[in-house]
């Protein structure tokens, strides 16, 4: 609504971001635990190592489900605390200190049809070992190691700002 | 006030949606309006039935996009037509105009254009004069300059919005008249807590932040259109929710700062989905990246829209709309895929059983030399649901609730993603309603505010 037609007077507004890609940025500390060999029934026992996170009270970001486990990042600093709680369970526990988390940022993305596409298929060119990617309303996240963050930054700033617009 | 195809699609639905703006003009408002097309699919001035007529005229033949935005752009145009004149009828002075006529200019993408700039000066005219300006949603004009002189062409071209296209009107319309509020009428009381389909008596949320509601429109949820809220926010225009059809006061959209809250906003579905599991344990690291490449770079040429990308050493995956499966299939079906150096040539294989055009593939490349066969498992009934929350995602054991409560009531996880806003669980399809409903109860929804 508008409330005075005098009082308002615009001359002119701009207004939608341009489509596709805006920014990269990175996000630091993470580390990324891979729970395997897990026994059957499978989904009792991933449901075991939750509940001994949440009993450590560590929070859990990016959560995969895998054949014979999971995997999911945790804050670095709690790194050590996973390895001793989940060791306890008798799970097979791997931790990747010093993973990154590489956000792409997109207004809108899912109406940017082939955008997901593009990024992820620019994330396996750049070589980084990608450990996992999600999505957002306007961002995809994905986890890299520390050495390929970068590289990676790089090769979506280069091929993908503006590609969209 | 910008009002939908369920409000404008009757005349007792006009009636009640134009005393909806009589009564903010009463207390002292200028409403300006902003409609959209009359009635939802299968109406007959609804957008798809309009662009059926020119598809059914010879479906091999495509229409072109420019041709397309003229057509379905009518719909809005009458719309706003019958809308104006009803007001006139009830006693108060309108005038309809066409988007480019109301000052909203956007770039030449047609079909899915975004608006740049609105230039008032015919709306705040039409209020001047004492008229209620009624525009048509959902449009807007770009202008051709030409290539030598730079000067703009005459006329410009007409263009159409895309999804969410008349919550977008409405929202810059209101940032360029710096609007008290902008509200969106819809046949529901505001934002719900989870498909009322799905969920009976799912509570209307008061109060949603910008970034919830576009999340919430992300995962599946048709309420309102996240490019509306992104004007709307930028320009700090409050914006609400409300039905045109009951007193309920609503939802009122607002920034973060504004909800400091900790809060599960609600749990929303996906459409039908199918998911594609590719297992490339066969394939050397360096094969695996020109498999993986082949397959993305066909995605995104394509335009297809992936839910749930998923990459691991030994396989990737993702989730595609079930009505773009079909194309999926025609891509990759039967793809062989040589790797430039490499000893290998790679076929694809779209689920178990291997189509003609796979073993026909396969008999050509016998001779060539090793051949690989990379089949992708398919799961054709899945479905996203997701647990939509402000600052709730990270505490420890949200993950263990929602995937305990799912096992318990029988239903099976296939996959699931996060992020700071969101937790999806990719589920089978005809376990939706049970999923939704479980997470509903489960995370206290019921009692919502």
């Amino acid at each position: 609504m508008a409330q005075n037609p005098t009082r308002n007077k615009v001359s002119e507004t701009e207004f939608e971001k341009r489509r596709g890609i805006n920014r990269v940025e990175v996000r630091e500390g993470f580390a990324q635990v891979h729970i395997s060999d897990l026994n059957e029934p499978l989904n009792d026992n991933r449901l075991k190592i939750l509940a001994a996170a949440k009993d450590a009270n560590i929070s859990l970001d990016f959560l995969k489900l895998t054949p014979d486990g999971m995997s999911f990042l945790v804050k670095e600093d709690q790194a050590n605390i996973v390895t001793s709680t989940f060791k306890d369970l008798g799970a097979n526990v791997a931790v990747e200190p010093g993973r990154h988390v590489v956000m792409v940022h997109a207004v809108n993305m899912r109406d940017e049809e082939g955008l997901i596409a593009s990024i992820v298929l620019q994330a396996i060119k750049s070589g980084a070992a990608i450990g996992h990617v999600s999505d957002m309303h306007d961002r995809v996240l994905i986890v890299v190691g520390k050495d390929d963050s970068d590289r990676l930054k790089k090769q979506l700033e280069g091929n993908l700002i503006g590609a969209h617009a | 006030m910008k009002f939908g195809g369920t409000s404008v699609a009757t005349p007792e639905a006009r009636a009640a949606s134009c005393a909806r703006v009589i009564a903010a003009k009463e207390q002292g408002f200028n409403p300006v309006v902003v409609v959209s097309a009359i009635g939802r699919r299968g109406a007959p001035y609804a957008t798809d039935t309009l662009l059926s007529m020119l598809r059914d005229i010879d479906p091999n033949v495509p229409p072109e996009p420019r041709e397309i935005d003229l057509l379905i752009s009518c719909g809005e145009i009458l719309s706003s037509v019958i809308f104006a004149h009803t007001l006139k009828i009830m006693g108060v002075a309108a005038q309809a105009f066409r988007g480019g006529q109301a000052g909203i200019y956007t770039d030449g993408t047609y079909g899915n254009a975004r608006i740049t700039r609105v230039n008032p000066e015919m709306m705040q005219r039409s209020l001047e004069q004492g008229y209620i300006p009624v525009i048509s949603g959902f449009q807007g004009i770009h202008v051709l300059r030409d290539p030598v002189q730079g000067r703009a062409l005459p006329g410009g071209e007409l263009t159409t919005l895309g999804r969410g296209g008349s919550d977008t009107t409405a929202a810059a319309v209101g940032a360029a008249l710096n609007a008290e509020a902008v509200e969106i009428y819809t046949d529901v009381d505001g934002v719900k807590t989870a498909d009322p389909d799905y969920v009976k008596n799912a509570p209307t949320l008061r109060t949603v932040t910008y970034d919830e509601v576009a999340e919430i429109a992300h995962l599946g949820a048709k309420v309102l259109h996240p490019r509306a809220a992104e004007i709307a926010m930028q320009y700090g225009i409050p914006l609400w929710v409300k039905s045109t059809f009951s007193e309920d006061p609503g939802t009122e959209i607002v920034g973060k700062d504004a909800f400091p809250g900790r809060r599960v906003t609600g749990v929303t579905h996906t459409g039908k989905l199918v998911y594609l599991q590719f297992d490339l344990s066969c394939a050397s690291e360096a094969d695996r990246t020109s498999l993986e490449t082949r397959i993305y770079e066909l995605m995104s040429r394509n335009h297809l829209n992936l839910h749930l990308p998923n990459l691991s050493p030994e396989s990737t995956g993702f989730a595609v709309p079930k009505d773009q499966f079909e194309v999926v299939k025609n891509l990759l079906d039967g793809l062989v895929i040589p790797v430039p150096g490499g000893k290998m040539t790679y076929l694809l294989q779209i689920g178990r059983d291997a189509s003609k055009e796979v073993e026909t593939q396969a008999e050509l490349l016998d001779p060539i030399g090793p051949v690989s066969r990379i089949v992708a498992e398919v799961n054709e009934g899945c479905t996203m649901v997701s647990l939509v929350g402000h600052e709730y995602m990270q505490q420890p054991g949200v993950f263990l609730s929602a995937l305990k409560e799912l096992s318990d009531a029988q239903v099976r996880v296939l996959q699931t993603t996060d992020s700071d806003y969101s937790l999806s669980l990719l589920v089978p399809e005809a376990d939706t309603r049970k999923a939704v409903a479980v997470l509903h109860d489960k995370f206290g929804l019921a009692q919502a505010i």
